[in-house]
Formats: C-alpha cells, structure tokens, sequence
C-alpha cells in the first residue's frame, strides 16, 4: 500500500513538474534582473521589461505623467524621428508597445525568432535614447486629452476614478495610470525629463523574457546593448507609504445611461502579503472565478439581475484596491447591491460551503497550467515575480499553496474582509431621484 | 541588399507559419466534422464546438435568437442540471464559454489535455438534449437584454455602429445586431427557442475542432461515438441574398448623449472564395493594412498626425465572412475637430491610394507584418482553433490556411490600387456620424 501511495505521489510530482516551467535567471553588471521561460514551439520571442517608473510616480496634479512618458519613448527617439522609427519597427515587423500601470512603466517586445537582434535595437534605443522632440510632445498631450475627454461617456472610467479617489484620495493610486483631461493638459515636458531621469534606471527594474531562446544566447544581446545603462531610481521599486483607510463613503456620478454601475470598494493587500493565497482563494470563491463563484449565482443565475458581476483585488508594491462590480438596469440597482452585501454578510457570518471551497480549489489548480500557455503570460507571470520580488519557485509552489487554503482560512478571510461596513459604493448612471 | 533580406524573413516565416501540413480531418455518416491539430508542447487543449448557424439564419422579428442558445445551453440539459456543465468543466480546471456571430455559434473549453474525452462527451449531450425550461428561459432573456444594455444602450459608439450597419444594407442579414434588436428580445418567446433548436442543432451544422495535446485517432473515435453518432438531420442551404450595389451615398445621423463625435465610413466589400477571387480578397486586405495596421500605418500619419483631422482612427476588412464584408474606416474626433474636415481628409487617402500604386516598401511591410501575425497567432491554442473553426464553418475550409498567406505573398501594388479603386468609392459609401446630444439633465 505505501508502495503504491508513492507511486501515485510520484506520478503526481511529474505530472506536475512536467506543467511548470522552469524559470531561469541572471542579473547584468548594471544590475537588471533577466528571468527566462524557454519556450522552442514557436519561433518567436516575447518580453516585457518592468521599470519603477508607474502612475504611482506622477507628480502632484499631473495625473497621466507616466503614461505620457510611456508614449513619448514609444513615440520616437534622438536618433530616428516619428515617421522614420515608424517606418523602421514596421519594416522588420517590430512588435515594441509601452504602458504605465500603477507601480511599472513596461515596454514590451515580440518578434519573430529571426528578428531578435533587431528587436533588441529597438527595445533598447527606445530606452536609452530618449527623443524629447516638443512638436510631437504636443501632438501625444493633445491627443491624450481628447481620449480622456472622450473616455468620459464610459461609466466604467467614470466609476474607476471615483474609486481610486475615494480609497486613496490625493497619494500615489488615488488616480486611474491615463489621468483625466485636465491633469493631462498640464502635464510638461520636462515633467517626464524628471520622472525618466528619476526612475528609469536598470536596479529594482526586470526583463522577462519567454520564447525561442536560451539564457547563454541572450545575455550577450542584451549585455552589448544595456551595458551603457546604469544607476538605481530614486523611489525604490517597492518602497510604499502605508495607506490610511479613509472613511467609507457612497457616491453617485451622474452618467445618462439605462443602466446603473455599481461599484464597491476598499483597501486589499500589498503583494508582499502573507494571506496572499487564502485571499486569493476567497476572492475566487467570492466572485473572481466566473460561473464557479457565489456572486454570479445569486445575482445572475438566481436572479437575472446582470450580465455579469465580478470581485477582484490588486495586490500591488502597496495595499493595492479590492473591487467588485456590477452592471443592471437602473431601476434595479439597489436590490442587486442588497443580494451583493447579504453574500458579504453571510461569509462574514462564516457560512462557507467545504464542497464550493473544494470546487474552487479544483478550478484554481486544474486551470494553473492554462495560466502559461502562452508566451504573453508566460511573460507577465515572470515579469510580475521578478518586480515584486517573488521566490524563484513561486510557480512550482503555487498549487500547493492554493491546495492548502482552508475553509477556516476562508472564514478569517471573508472576517477581515467582507464586512459590507468597510466598503465604499460608487454608483454611475441616471442621477438618482 | 534589403530586398534579399526582405525576401528571406518571409520565406522564414512562411516555413514557420504554414499550418495546413499539420491539420487532421474526419467525416461522419451523419455530416459531422473533425478538425484536429496536434501540439504537444503543454498539457492542455482546446476543445470548439463550431455550428453553421448564427443571426443570419434568424427570420424577421426573431433577432438575436441564435445568441440566445450561447445563454441555454448552460441552462440545463437532460443529464446536467442548470450551471452543471460550467461546474464540472470548473472542477476539471477548464474554462468554458461560447460566441455567436452572424455566421457561426461556437462553444468552447480550454481544459487539461486528459480530459477532452469527457468534455466531448458533456458537448455532446447537451447538444442533442438540451432542456430549454420556460422558467431559465424567461430569466435569461432579462440577463440577455441586460448584456444589450451594457454593450450596445449604453455605449454610444457601438449604437451608432449598429445603425450604420442597418443602414448600409438593403437585404443581407449583417444588417441586423447579432444580440438582437430590444424589441425582438421583449417578444421572443420558448417556442421560438424551440423551433430553432430542432432546426439547425443538428449533427449536420457541426464541426468539432480539437487543438491541443491529444492524438488524433484517439480524438477521432471519441466523435465517432458522440457527434457522429447522432442522426442524420437534412439541413436548408443558409439564407445568403446577393446584397444589391449600392446606388449612392448615404448617411446616418446619430444623436446621442456622448462627449465627443466620431465619423465612420462602411462599404461593401468581397470576402475570400478560394479559387475564385484570391487576388482580390488579398490586395484589399493587403490595402487595408497599409491603412490602418501598424505605426506607420498612413491614415494615421495623414489624418491624425500630419492633419490634426482626429485624435484616433482605425480600418478593417474581414476576408472571412460569407456573401461580404461591410469594410469600415472611422475617426475619433476631439471636441475642436469638424467632422466635414475628417471625412475630406479621410476620402483624400483613400482616392489617392486609388490613383497611384503604394510604394515597394509599403507592400513589403505590410506583407511582413501579416506573416508574423499568423507566427504571432501560432502562441494561442485559442486563436489557433478559432481560426481553424470559421475557415470551417463559413465554408472555406481550415485547408486553405496556407492558401491565405500565398494570396497575400502574390498580391502585387496594381492590385491594391486596382481593388481601392474599385470598391472604396463615397458613392458606394454610407457615412455614419455620432453628434453629441447636450446631457439631459434629471
């Protein structure tokens, strides 16, 4: 019997081995970080370098700074102007994007196997050799202001900045990473100078990488090409104020729509946190796992109230925000919410079913191999390990720490974090009465 | 020096790309299909459902019927109760979910490979013996009108699209929403849902399409006892009118409540008949990149960065749809931009492109750009089996994968300038523009 219990344990382990990919490492001389998934199935090859340098760093009143900063050293650089850069990336078939989320500045990289040198050219010209040119400053800032301008019939924007406002008021994701049109309109140029010459440094900054490569064959690459690049940011990557909770407050944003978006919210957990994986499990029991989760059964397929309802939360360099939302016809906002805080309060109240836990359970570890299918995910899992400082096995570990959440984890959880008391309600769409 | 290299990259990728060699096919008695495609890199698969019915085969007053089975069939069948089937596909660790589009329904699963017997079997079953209880019935529809109201209602750029489409077409059915006009979904009723499945969920309208780490005999026999043994249901050719030319200019005033306009352009176009029009499908394709795909693309450079006319603007053809393709241009406008200024400017391109062959280095990048895309695709098992699924089901066949790619490869400059000239025209054109509506105030 003990014979065959190990082997069934170790048919397990491989079966489990086999599904993770290993992740490997290296640091330059100017201290990046590089983790690589190799991946030879197809010929190409994907990355995303994490620089500190997200909204979180947007100087006072210039909400968007970084996202401005993302699109200028996209735009063009001292070497090529926008056409001829344009022209260039699209004529090797270039695929460079940049963004700015609330803790990294990313640029992204995916290119045929055969086009990595090239690739690398770009990712790294984009980088280190800024083009500041003022016309096109003005042309991205004007452009920024019609989008946001534009972004305002969205009631899911409208709901985003009401909530980041609400949980963390004038600090650093107390705005949504696009800014508004007035914050954006007075943004300059030398603002994004300052954050560049600030924060985008190689320590504290990661390049995931996931493809047709190996480790001996890009270092080379990127060492000819980073070298030059030195230096630490002066806000260290995961250096946070903690968040003082706010009073909790409800808010409606008149919006002329038929439905109403409900939105409630409080503070989470910062990515360091140890209840990362119990929380996790609860959100996912709670509303973050689609049709499995009690939220969408006793809104939707209980009631037909929604389309759809979701819980997530964003475990960030600090306390990142706890969301969850819903869409309905206006006349029916109320009770949607009421269903919404009677599935808080009986979770509060510790009424968690072993069998939904288990289902969701089977859900999260069958599904983790999905999770890196891809050579995109494959990088953002990495880059997200490699930024926030994550064990190197965190991949390996990870069914295993979902497996051993348990319902008294869930019951703490849903205690600590459920209490409808807790969480602000936003509410976009017809004015109310 | 550049044109070697040129020639080179794309000769690579093509080796890379070409995806026809590696795709496994099977027919059964009763008109059902297989389409298989083994990767064996991860221990997953994607399992799709693929049926030859969507909003096109809906009669008048009964829009968005088909849509309404990407609802149902989650609602029970006689072996699973209502939500069991996203329970047990849950527990497995799969995803599930469905699409319906005017031309096609899909179901699918992304699930671990060991389980794609079991999966196949559930599909199969509610697909022969679905419940369509009047009660999930009545509650779905309100989730559904729900979903309408999020997507369409409330989203003034999308309303002012499903106008414009009805507008530009006088009888094929891309004229109407796929989820369904409100009025229709306030009618519909059980008995419509009824008659709709006994018509066209049949063994006949399937194609079953299995990407993924699974070995096709094995794949094969498990159809064979699920969907190929299922009877042998006659099916109607699908309803396909020839859309007549279009005798003039038209357009669409769409007043909303919105912050700021947006000028779109649409046009019938031809999609893809392998054989018979490859050249032509191909350079509009083709054309339509050099417009709108990329950095470089030119209605960017000219409209929105040489002309200051719209802060955003986008293309598109879709070589993949039966009968034609509405191809569309539009801009998004600042609050400052005219309207009349875009469309002069957006027109000025298009005519230009008509009157004179795009240059050597445009058509080399765009050709490039669409061989790594298909690369690019290769990395998802879903897109992959996508692809596969609606070259099946509107009749084209996941065969002619690599066919695609040759066409684009052979497209030459007069055949993009020829194709623009000839379809992209403001008298074949219906212009769509979205006014903002001064808030009413409560």
């Amino acid at each position: 019997m003990i014979r065959l219990i190990v082997l069934v344990w170790m048919a397990l382990t491989i079966q489990t081995a086999q599904a993770v990919p290993v992740i490997q490492t290296a640091t330059l001389d100017n201290g990046l970080r590089v983790l690589l998934i190799e991946a030879h199935n197809v010929p190409m090859v994907a990355m995303q370098l994490s620089l500190p340098a997200g909204s979180r760093f947007d100087a006072k009143h210039k909400a968007g700074s970084a996202a401005m900063l993302a699109a200028m050293l996209s735009d063009h650089t001292a070497k090529h102007d926008q056409k001829s850069w344009a022209d260039w990336l699209d004529f090797e078939a270039l695929h460079l994007g940049m963004g700015a989320s609330r803790d990294t500045l990313n640029m992204s990289l995916t290119v045929v196997k055969a086009s990595l040198p090239e690739g690398l050219d770009a990712l790294s010209e984009a980088l280190l050799q800024p083009g500041w040119n003022p016309e096109r400053f003005k042309i991205l800032q004007e452009d920024s202001v019609a989008s946001a301008i534009k972004s305002q019939e969205s009631p899911n924007v409208l709901a985003a900045q009401a909530t980041a406002s609400l949980l963390y008021g004038q600090s650093g994701y107390g705005h949504v990473s696009s800014g508004t049109a007035k914050s954006l309109k007075d943004i300059r140029l030398q603002d994004l100078k300052a954050l560049y010459r600030e924060q985008i440094k190689p320590q504290g900054s990661v390049l995931a990488v996931s493809g047709d490569i190996r480790m001996r064959e890009l270092l080379p690459m990127l060492n000819q090409r980073l070298s030059v690049w030195k230096g630490k940011p002066i806000y260290a990557a995961l250096s946070v104020s903690p968040v003082h909770a706010k009073k909790v407050q409800i808010k409606y944003v008149a919006l002329p729509t038929s439905q109403a978006l409900v939105q409630f919210s409080r503070i989470g957990i910062a990515r360091s946190d140890k209840n990362f994986f119990p929380l996790f499990v609860m959100n996912h029991y709670l509303g973050g796992g689609g049709f499995g989760s009690i939220l969408m059964e006793e809104v939707r397929e209980k009631r037909g109230l929604v389309y759809g309802v979701y819980s997530y939360f964003i475990p960030l360099a600090g306390q990142g925000p706890f969301v969850i939302t819903l869409q309905t016809r206006a006349s029916q906002a109320e009770k949607s919410a009421t269903v919404v805080r009677n599935v808080m309060k009986s979770l509060v109240a510790g009424e968690i079913d072993p069998k939904r836990l288990q289902a969701t359970k089977d859900n999260l570890m069958g599904g983790f191999a999905q999770r890196m299918d891809s050579n995109r995910e494959r990088v953002g899992l990495m880059a997200m390990i490699g930024f926030y400082q994550m064990p190197l096995n965190y991949l390996q570990r990870w069914t295993e720490q979902v497996d051993s959440v348990t319902v008294a984890d869930i019951k703490k959880m849903a205690k600590n974090y459920l209490q409808p008391n807790d969480w602000n309600m936003v509410q976009v769409g017809p004015v109310k009465e | 020096m550049m044109k070697l290299i040129g020639w080179c990259f794309v000769l690579l990728c093509w080796m890379n790309v070409a995806q026809a060699a590696n795709i496994q096919e099977a027919n059964f008695d009763n008109g059902a299909r297989l389409v298989v495609e083994e990767d064996h890199s991860a221990p997953v698969a994607m399992v799709q459902v693929w049926l030859k019915v969507g909003g096109r085969d809906e009669l008048p007053g009964k829009t968005g019927l088909a849509h309404v089975f990407e609802h149902m069939m989650f609602k029970g069948s006689d072996a699973l109760k209502p939500g069991q089937y996203s329970k047990t596909i849950a527990a497995m660790g799969g995803n599930d979910n469905a699409f319906t589009s005017h031309d096609f329904t899909a179901y699918f699963e992304t699930v671990p490979a060991a389980k794609v017997d079991q999966v196949l079997g559930m599909e199969a079953e509610r697909f022969a013996h679905l419940s369509l209880g009047k009660k999930e019935f009545s509650k779905e529809i309100r989730v559904i009108m729900e979903e309408r109201r999020m997507r369409t209602d409330d989203d003034p750029n999308s309303h002012m699209f499903e106008e414009l489409s009805a507008a530009a077409l006088r009888l094929h059915p891309y004229r109407n929403p796929v989820i369904g006009w409100m009025q229709d979904l306030k009618r519909l009723n059980i008995e419509d849902v009824r008659a709709f499945y006994k018509k066209h969920y049949v063994a006949r309208n399937v194609t079953v399409v299995v990407v993924g780490d699974v070995d096709f005999k094995h794949v094969k026999a498990s159809v064979a006892k699920t969907f190929g043994a299922m009877p042998d249901v006659k099916v109607l050719p699908r309803f396909n009118p020839k859309e007549p030319e279009p005798l003039g200019a038209k357009r669409v005033n769409v007043n909303l409540p919105a912050k700021a306009p947006i000028v779109a352009i649409t046009l019938p176009v031809p999609v893809w008949e392998p054989g018979k029009n490859d050249k032509q499908a191909a350079a509009l394709a083709v054309a339509t990149y050099i417009l709108a795909g990329g950095r470089s693309a030119l209605l960017q450079q000219r409209v929105v960065d040489e002309q200051r006319k719209a802060f955003a603007v986008s293309a598109g053809y879709d070589p993949f749809g039966m009968g034609l393709d509405l191809w569309y241009a539009y801009g998004m406008l600042g609050v400052k931009q005219s309207t009349a200024d875009f469309e002069t400017a957006l027109w000025a391109v298009l005519n230009q492109m008509g009157e004179k062959p795009v240059t050597k280095h445009q058509l080399q990048t765009a050709k490039r750009n669409m061989v790594a895309s298909q690369v690019f695709a290769q990395d998802s098992l879903y897109l992959r089996a996508k692809l596969m699924g609606r070259l099946e089901t509107v009749g084209i066949g996941a065969k002619h994968i690599d066919d695609w790619l040759k066409a684009i490869q052979a497209v030459t400059a007069s055949d993009v300038q020829h194709v623009v000239k000839q379809f992209l025209r403001p008298e074949r054109a219906t212009t769509g523009l979205l006014i903002p509506k001064s808030e009413v105030k409560s």
